[in-house]
C-alpha cells in the first residue's frame, strides 16, 4: 500500500523544527541505511539490471520520512477507513462522483478545504502502472454514501473495489510526533543515535533490531503494542525514558506505538535480509570469492551477481514472512505470559525458599546479580566475545544485543525498570529481558518464579544479604 | 510640530494603559482565577502591586506629558529656565519609594511565611502526615504514596504506591507533601495554585496547598532542567477524601496486579 502524506505540511513543519534548532540543512530526514546493508557488495545494495538491490527494497516498502510506505505484507496499522465502492459508476461522461459505502463512519464534509485522499486497494484501479489510483476527496454526502471528487478517474472501478481515505494517516501522525518527542535519542530512523543519544547512560534503544526489552511476552518473542504502550506511559524508571502522559493523549500514544513498530520492522527487515545475504554476498566475502585459490580460478563476478539475483526475492519472501509472523504473533493472548498460578503471598517461608533459589543452581541468579543482590556477581567482570565472532569486547562485563555493556540490576535499590508489579517481576524471570543477558526461567516452574518475586521484592528492605528471608523487617 | 511630537510621545503611554485596562477581561495574559485560598492572598498581593505601580506610571506620564506639552506651548523667544535641583522633590522621591517598598515588604510578610516557613503553615498541614512524596526527575514527575490508612516514611517502605505524573491529592482541606529531586534542580509549578518551589537535590522540601474544588490542575517545572524540560508536565488531581482513599486502594490493587486477574491491560 502506498501511502502518501502531505508534503507542504511536513516542510513547513522540518523548517520549522531545524529553525529552532539553528541548523541550516535542507528540511528533508531521511533513514539511514545500518551496517549489515553497507557491508554488502555494490550490486547487492543498489540492485542489478534484474534485481533490486537492499537499498531499493527498503525504500521500496518503507519508504522516507517524507513519504512514509507501509508494506502491506506487515501488520502495520497505517491508518485510515476502508470502504468499497458500492455502485458501478456508468459509462456516461467523466467520472466525479461515486458511490462508496465505509466500514467505520466518515463524517460528512463539502468544503474542499477539508479535502482528503482516497486511494483504491483492490480492482483494476489498484493495479495501474503508474501504482494505486488515488484521487482527492473534495466532499462526502454520509446520508446518500455519495463521494465528490476533485477531478475525474482515470480508471473506472467496479462495485465492491476497495477504497481506503486518509490511507496511513496513523502513521503520518505517528511520524510527527516521533519526530518531536523521540527522535532526538531514538533518531530518526529508529537506530538509537538521536543528537541526544550520546550524553545518555544506558543508551537509547535501537529498535532495528526489532527487540525491546521489557515486555509481558514469552521468552524470545517480539513487543505487543500494549507492551509499547504501557512504557510510553510509565517511563522506564532509572533510565532516561520519561513518561509522555498527560503530555499525549490516548490516540497520540497510539499513533505513535504504530510508527515504532513500523521502525522496527523496518530495521529488522535490514537486518534479517543482510544477515541472509551476508554470508554469500558481502564485499569481504565478494573478494574472496573472485580470488584465486591455489589452482581454482576465482568465481566469476557475473556468476556472483546472478546468483544474487536469483537469491534475493526468495529472501525477501523469507524474511518479510517471519517478521510479519513473529510480530503478529506478539499481540496474540497465547504470547503473553500468564502465571499459572495467583502470586503466592508474600511470607518469610516464601522469601526462604527464593532465597534458596537466587543462590541455587537451576536459577543462579546470585552469578550475576550477586550474593547480596547488587548487581556484582562473578559474571559481571569476565570478558565476553563479540557474538558471531572471536574477537573479545574491550570493557568486561556482560554485554547485550547492542553491544553495550549491560551489567545485571542492582536490586537492592528498588528501581524496577520494567515495572514494578508482582506480574512485571515474574514476566522478567519468565521470559527474560529481551536482547541482554538475562534468561528466560519459564521452565522453572512458575510456584518457583513467585517464591524469587517475594524474595527480589524484599532486598531492598534486607540490611543484610537473605535476611529479610530470616526477620520480618518492618 | 512640537506639539504633534509632545502628543505622539503622550499617546502610547495611554494606549499601554487601556490595553492593560481591557486586558484581563479578554483573558490575553492575565492570570487565572487562583483555585487556592492562599493564591488568592497571593493575588492579593500581586493587585496591590500592581495598583502602586499603576497609580506611579499613570502619575509619572501625565507630569511628563504634562512637561512636554507645557514646553511645546511655549513662545518660541522665551528663554529656557537652568535648575540645578530642588532639595526637597529629591527628598521626597527617595522616601515615598522607600516607604511604599518598606511596606510592601512587611506587608506580604505573612503571606510568605505561611507559604514557606513550617511553623507558620496552617495547622492541618503543619499537624497532618504528608499525603505524598514528589520526585522530580529528568524528565518526569515520580510520586510515591504510603499505603492507605499507613504514614509515609521518608524512606521507601514495602507497601508503599507509586505513580508518575498524576499527583492525587484531597480537596477542601490543606494538604502536605514532600518535593525532592533525583537528579538535578527542578521547580514544582502549579500555576492555578500560584505554587511555586524549587527542587533542591539531597532535601526533602514541606510544601502545601489547599484545592477547595474538586478537579484537574496542571503541574509543569519551572525550572530550565534539562532538553527535556518542556516535556516535564503533570496533573494534579484533587478530589474528596473518600476518592482519594479509592483511588489509593486501585492504585494499590493495581500495583499488586499479578497477572492472573481477569483485569484489562488497558486499566492500568
Amino acid at each position: 500500500m502506498l501511502v502518501q502524506m502531505n508534503r507542504i505540511s511536513l516542510t513547513l513543519l522540518a523548517g520549522a523544527v531545524l529553525t529552532l534548532a539553528g541548523c541550516s540543512d535542507a528540511g528533508n530526514s531521511s533513514f539511514v541505511y545500518g551496517p549489515t546493508t553497507l557491508a554488502l557488495f555494490r550490486e547487492a545494495q543498489y540492485g542489478t539490471r534484474d534485481a533490486p538491490g537492499v537499498r531499493d527494497l527498503l525504500d521500496e516498502r518503507f519508504g522516507d520520512p517524507q513519504q512514509l510506505r507501509a508494506w502491506s505484507k506487515l501488520p502495520i496499522d497505517a491508518g485510515g477507513i476502508f470502504g468499497s465502492v458500492a455502485v458501478t459508476p456508468g459509462d456516461s461522461g467523466p467520472v466525479t462522483k461515486l458511490q462508496l459505502e465505509f466500514e467505520q463512519p466518515l463524517n460528512a464534509f463539502s468544503d474542499s478545504e477539508e479535502s482528503r485522499y482516497l486511494q483504491f486497494v483492490t480492482g483494476e484501479a489498484a493495479k495501474a502502472d503508474s501504482g494505486p489510483l488515488r484521487a482527492i476527496l473534495i466532499g462526502w454526502d454520509s446520508r446518500d454514501g455519495t463521494a465528490h471528487l476533485q477531478s475525474k478517474l482515470e480508471i473506472i472501478p467496479a462495485a465492491g473495489d476497495r477504497v481506503i481515505v486518509d490511507g496511513g494517516i496513523r502513521l503520518q501522525r505517528g511520524r510527527v510526533l516521533y519526530q518531536r518527542h523521540c527522535s532526538h535519542c531514538h533518531g530518526t530512523s529508529g537506530d538509537g543515535a538521536g543528537p541526544t543519544a550520546e550524553y545518555l547512560f544506558p543508551r537509547p534503544r535501537d529498535y532495528r533490531r526489532g527487540i525491546f526489552k521489557f515486555t509481558l511476552a514469552q521468552a524470545q518473542m517480539k513487543a505487543s503494542r500494549s507492551d509499547l504502550k504501557r512504557i510510553l506511559r510509565n517511563g522506564i524508571p532509572g533510565t532516561y525514558m520519561p513518561s509522555f502522559v498527560p503530555m499525549l493523549d490516548e490516540d497520540e500514544l497510539d499513533d505513535i506505538v504504530e510508527y515504532i513498530r513500523f521502525l522496527a520492522m523496518r530495521g529488522e527487515f535490514e537486518f534479517l535480509l543482510g544477515g541472509e545475504l551476508a554470508a554469500d554476498f558481502s564485499s569481504k566475502v565478494m573478494r574472496n570469492r573472485m580470488s584465486r585459490k591455489g589452482d581454482e580460478e576465482g568465481e566469476k563476478k557475473e556468476d556472483i551477481v546472478a546468483e544474487f539475483t536469483e537469491g534475493i526475492g526468495d529472501a525477501v519472501e523469507f524474511v518479510g514472512d517471519r517478521i510479519a509472523d513473529e510480530w503478529t504473533q506478539a499481540d496474540t493472548e497465547e504470547a503473553m505470559i500468564v502465571p499459572s498460578v495467583p502470586r503466592i503471598p508474600d511470607s518469610l517461608q516464601s522469601r526462604r525458599l527464593g532465597r534458596e533459589l537466587f543462590v541455587g543452581k537451576s536459577f543462579g541468579c546470585s552469578d550475576c546479580h550477586g550474593i547480596s543482590g547488587r548487581g556484582d556477581g562473578p559474571q559481571t567482570t569476565i570478558f565476553e566475545k563479540i557474538p558471531r565472532t572471536d574477537v573479545y569486547f574491550e570493557e568486561p562485563g556482560l554485554h547485550d544485543e547492542w553491544g553495550n555493556v549491560n551489567q545485571p540490576r542492582d536490586l537492592t535499590r528498588g528501581i524496577y525498570r520494567g515495572g514494578r508489579r508482582p506480574i512485571d517481576l515474574f514476566a522478567r524471570i519468565h521470559g527474560g529481558i529481551k536482547g541482554t543477558r538475562m534468561p528466560s526461567f519459564g521452565k522453572e516452574g512458575h510456584e518457583n518464579i513467585w517464591h524469587l518475586v517475594n524474595y527480589v521484592l524484599s532486598i531492598p528492605f534486607e540490611n543484610e544479604p537473605g535476611r529479610s528471608a530470616a526477620v520480618e523487617s518492618k | 510640530m512640537k506639539k504633534f511630537w509632545a502628543l505622539f510621545f503622550f499617546f502610547w503611554p495611554a494606549v499601554a494603559i487601556v490595553v492593560s485596562w481591557i486586558a484581563p477581561d479578554r483573558s490575553w495574559w492575565f492570570p487565572s482565577e487562583a483555585m487556592s485560598p492562599l493564591g488568592e492572598r497571593i493575588d492579593g498581593l500581586f493587585y496591590l502591586i500592581l495598583g502602586i505601580v499603576t497609580f506611579a506610571f499613570v502619575g509619572t506620564q501625565i507630569a511628563l506629558g504634562w512637561a512636554l506639552w507645557k514646553s511645546a506651548a511655549a513662545d518660541e523667544g522665551e528663554k529656557a529656565e537652568f535648575t540645578h535641583g530642588n532639595h526637597n522633590l529629591e527628598v521626597i522621591w527617595t522616601f515615598v519609594p522607600a516607604f511604599i517598598l518598606v511596606f510592601i515588604a512587611l506587608y506580604q510578610m505573612d503571606v510568605w511565611m505561611e507559604f514557606r516557613v513550617q511553623s507558620q503553615f496552617p495547622k492541618e498541614a503543619r499537624e497532618s502526615m504528608a499525603v505524598a512524596e514528589v520526585t522530580a526527575r529528568q524528565f518526569e514527575w515520580r510520586i510515591r504514596y504510603a499505603a492507605p490508612r499507613k504514614a509515609l516514611q521518608n524512606e521507601p517502605e514495602r507497601d508503599d504506591l507509586y505513580a508518575v505524573n498524576e499527583l492525587h491529592v484531597p480537596s477542601g482541606r490543606p494538604v502536605k507533601f514532600n518535593l525532592r529531586s533525583g537528579d538535578v534542580q527542578h521547580a514544582f509549578f502549579a500555576p492555578e495554585l500560584r505554587v511555586k518551589q524549587d527542587a533542591v537535590p539531597g532535601l526533602i522540601i514541606p510544601v502545601w496547598f489547599e484545592i477547595p474544588i474538586p478537579g484537574e490542575y496542571e503541574l509543569l517545572c519551572a525550572e530550565l532542567c534539562g532538553w527535556g524540560h518542556y516535556k516535564m508536565r503533570a496533573t494534579i488531581v484533587a478530589e474528596t477524601e473518600e476518592v482519594f482513599q479509592q483511588y489509593l486502594k486501585d492504585l494499590e490493587q493495581q500495583q499488586n496486579f499479578d497477572g492472573t486477574a481477569t483485569e484489562e491491560e488497558s486499566d492500568e
